[in-house]
C-alpha cells in the first residue's frame, strides 16, 4: 500500500513539475502578449483622448476669443525659448528607422512636457468650467504617460529620469508657459494656441507609433 | 503614263508650295490679344494716317460690325468669333503690308486650387482651373512653403494643372501654404490656399474587388479586395475599409467597417438576389474616405435543379435570418497565450504521465 502512494506521489510530482515546465517555457511569448494589449490599450487611449481633445480646443479657441476662434487663423509658431513643448514633427526615414526603445522614450518625453504645459493653461484659465474639462483631460493624460512608462519598464527600456529631460520642468523652478513681464497678453494666447496644437500632434503621431510598436512586436 | 506621273508630281509640288507658303505666312503674323466685349483697334504696318488699306480675315472679306479709318481696322464689342488672321493690302497695289492674328479672351479669374495626398506619407498633389476658362494661353506659377521654408514644386509633365510636392516631414502642427498664380496677356491672378498635412489625406478607392458566392451558402458572399496601388506603406500607414452591399432590388446599403483585413464575408444576403457591392478606404488617423470603388455585381450560390428522375433530396442549408455578424476568423478569439501552452511539448508529456497513471 505504502508503496503504491509513493509512487502515486512520484507521479503527481513528476506531472506538477511537467506543468510548471510549460508555463516557464514559452513565459517570453506570454509577457510579449501582454505588453501587446498594453500598446493596444495605449492606442485607443490616445484615440479617446484626441477625440477628447478637439471639444476641448473648439472650446478653448472660442474662449480665447478672435482672431483665435476664426476658422483658418494660424499665428506663426513662437521660437523654442519662449514655447518649449516638442514638435511631433519629423523626417519619414526617421520615424521608421525608430527602434522601440527610442520610440517610447520619444513620446513620454513629450507627454510629461505636454502635461504639465496643460496643467498650466488650466491654471491660467479664468472660465471654471473650461478650467474643470482642462484638468479632467490631463488626468486622461496623465493615465497616458503612466501607460507609456509601465510598458518601457515591461520591455526593458529605462524610462527618462527627469534630469534626462533636456527641457525646463515647473519642478525647476521655470514655467514653459513663459512669465516675462514684458510677454503680452496675445503672445500667451498664441503659446496656448500651440500648446493644443502640438497636443493634437502627438496624439496622432502616437497612433501611428503605438501601431508600428504593435506591428514590430508581432514579428 | 508618262503624262500621268509627270501630272501628279506637279501636283505634289503645287500642294507642297500651298503648306509651306501658308505656314510662312502665318509664322510672320504677329498675336494680338484683345479683351472680350470691348472695341479693338488693329494698325496695319507702320503706314501713315493718309493710306488706305484693304483687310481681309482668313482671306476672306470682314463681315463683323466695324469702322475702318485709314490704316486702322477698329471692330465693336468683340468675343472668340472675332478670333482670326486678318490681313491688310495697301490700296491700290493690293501689297499685303501686316497680317495680325486676332485673339480674344479675358484675364484670368482667380484660380481655383485643390490639394490631396493619395501617396501618404509620400508627398501630395495639387492641382487647379479656371473659371471661366480665359479662352487664351495662360501659364501657372506655383509655390509651396512650408514652416517658413520652399519647397521644390514638380510640375506635371503631361497636366500642366497639376503638380507633385514631397512631404518634408510627417506629423507637422504647421500648415502648408500654396501659391497658384494665373498669368496670360491680358491679366494675371492668384490663390493661395492653407492647409494642414492630416486634412489632405485621401486615398485612392481599394483595388480588384471580387465577390464570390460560397458553394452550398445562399445567404453568403465572400468579398476581397487590395490596397490602393498607390498607397505606398500600408504596414506603417494602415488603412481602414468602408464596405457596402445592397441587393438591387433595395435602396437602402448595409454598411461594414473593417480593419486589418482585406476580405469579408457578407453572411445575410438574400437568396437568389443580386448584389452591388462597394469599398472605400482611409487612413486609420487621419484624412478623408475614398471615393466609392468601383461596383462589383454577384449572386450568391443557388443550387442546381436536378433531373426529376433523381431519387435522392438535394441538400439545402438555409442559414438562420438571425444569425449574429459575421465573426472574425475563430482562432483569433482565443486568449493569446493558449495556443502557445497547446503546442507545448511538455504538456503532451504531462498527458502522457497522466495516461500513464491511470
Amino acid at each position: 500500500m505504502s508503496r503504491g502512494k509513493a509512487v502515486c506521489c512520484a507521479q503527481l510530482t513528476l506531472l506538477l513539475a511537467a506543468v510548471v515546465g510549460c508555463v516557464q517555457v514559452p513565459d517570453l511569448s506570454l509577457t510579449l502578449t501582454s505588453e501587446r494589449t498594453t500598446i493596444e490599450r495605449t492606442y485607443e487611449l490616445t484615440k479617446y483622448l484626441e477625440h477628447q481633445l478637439k471639444d476641448i480646443k473648439d472650446t478653448y479657441l472660442s474662449y480665447l476669443g478672435p482672431p483665435f476662434s476664426d476658422p483658418d487663423f494660424s499665428p506663426p509658431r513662437p521660437n523654442s525659448s519662449s514655447l518649449s513643448v516638442p514638435s511631433a514633427a519629423t523626417r519619414v526615414e526617421l520615424w521608421r528607422g525608430l527602434e522601440n526603445g527610442a520610440r517610447l522614450a520619444q513620446n513620454q518625453r513629450a507627454y510629461r512636457v505636454l502635461l504639465c504645459a496643460m496643467r498650466e493653461l488650466a491654471r491660467s484659465t479664468l472660465c471654471p468650467y473650461l478650467q474643470s474639462s482642462l484638468l479632467h483631460f490631463c488626468s486622461g493624460l496623465n493615465g497616458l504617460l503612466g501607460s507609456i512608462t509601465g510598458l518601457m519598464r515591461s520591455l526593458g527600456y529605462t524610462p527618462p529620469q527627469l534630469g534626462d529631460v533636456p527641457l525646463p520642468l515647473p519642478g525647476d523652478g521655470q514655467p514653459l508657459l513663459t512669465e516675462r513681464p514684458a510677454s503680452n497678453e496675445f503672445s500667451r494666447k498664441v503659446e496656448g494656441f500651440w500648446v493644443l496644437r502640438e497636443l493634437q500632434s502627438w496624439l496622432w503621431r502616437s497612433a501611428k507609433d503605438f501601431n508600428r510598436l504593435k506591428k514590430r512586436l508581432k514579428a | 503614263m508618262a503624262n500621268a506621273l509627270t501630272t501628279t508630281c506637279y501636283v505634289v509640288l503645287a500642294a507642297v508650295v500651298v503648306v509651306y507658303a501658308q505656314r510662312k505666312s502665318q509664322l510672320g503674323a504677329r498675336v494680338q490679344y484683345e479683351h472680350r466685349d470691348t472695341d479693338v483697334t488693329m494698325q496695319c504696318g507702320t503706314l501713315a494716317s493718309e493710306a488706305s488699306v484693304t483687310w481681309k480675315v482668313n482671306g476672306t472679306d470682314v463681315k463683323a460690325e466695324r469702322r475702318e479709318e485709314g490704316p486702322q481696322l477698329i471692330l465693336f464689342n468683340v468675343d472668340v468669333s472675332h478670333n482670326g488672321l486678318y490681313s491688310c493690302f495697301q490700296n491700290p497695289n493690293g501689297e499685303r503690308r501686316d497680317q495680325i492674328n486676332l485673339r480674344i479672351g479675358t484675364p484670368p479669374k482667380r484660380p481655383v486650387v485643390t490639394c490631396r495626398s493619395n501617396t501618404y506619407p509620400k508627398g501630395f498633389y495639387c492641382s487647379w482651373h479656371l473659371t471661366p476658362p480665359p479662352d487664351i494661353p495662360t501659364e501657372f506659377e506655383v509655390n509651396v512653403e512650408h514652416n517658413l521654408r520652399v519647397l521644390e514644386v514638380e510640375r506635371d509633365t503631361v497636366h500642366k494643372n497639376r503638380c507633385k510636392v514631397k512631404f518634408p516631414e510627417l506629423f507637422s502642427s504647421v500648415p502648408y501654404r500654396v501659391n497658384v498664380t494665373a498669368i496670360n496677356a491680358l491679366g494675371s491672378a492668384y490663390t493661395v490656399i492653407s492647409f494642414e498635412e492630416s486634412s489632405i489625406v485621401k486615398p485612392d478607392p481599394p483595388e480588384k474587388v471580387v465577390v464570390t458566392p460560397i458553394p452550398n451558402r445562399v445567404q453568403r458572399l465572400e468579398v476581397t479586395w487590395n490596397n490602393p496601388s498607390t498607397w505606398p506603406d500600408v504596414d506603417n500607414f494602415p488603412l481602414k475599409y468602408f464596405l457596402r452591399y445592397r441587393p438591387l432590388i433595395r435602396d437602402e446599403w448595409q454598411h461594414v467597417e473593417l480593419t486589418e483585413t482585406t476580405r469579408h464575408t457578407i453572411t445575410d444576403a438574400y437568396a437568389g438576389k443580386e448584389y452591388i457591392i462597394q469599398l472605400a478606404a482611409k487612413d486609420m488617423e487621419i484624412g478623408t474616405w475614398s471615393e466609392w470603388s468601383v461596383a462589383v455585381y454577384a449572386t450568391p450560390w443557388w443550387y442546381e435543379p436536378k433531373p426529376i428522375t433523381s431519387t435522392t433530396e438535394a441538400e439545402v442549408i438555409i442559414e438562420n435570418c438571425s444569425t449574429t455578424p459575421p465573426s472574425a476568423k475563430p482562432e483569433h478569439r482565443l486568449a493569446a497565450g493558449v495556443p502557445a501552452l497547446f503546442s507545448s511539448p511538455h504538456l503532451l508529456l504531462a498527458s502522457l504521465l497522466l495516461f500513464i497513471m491511470w
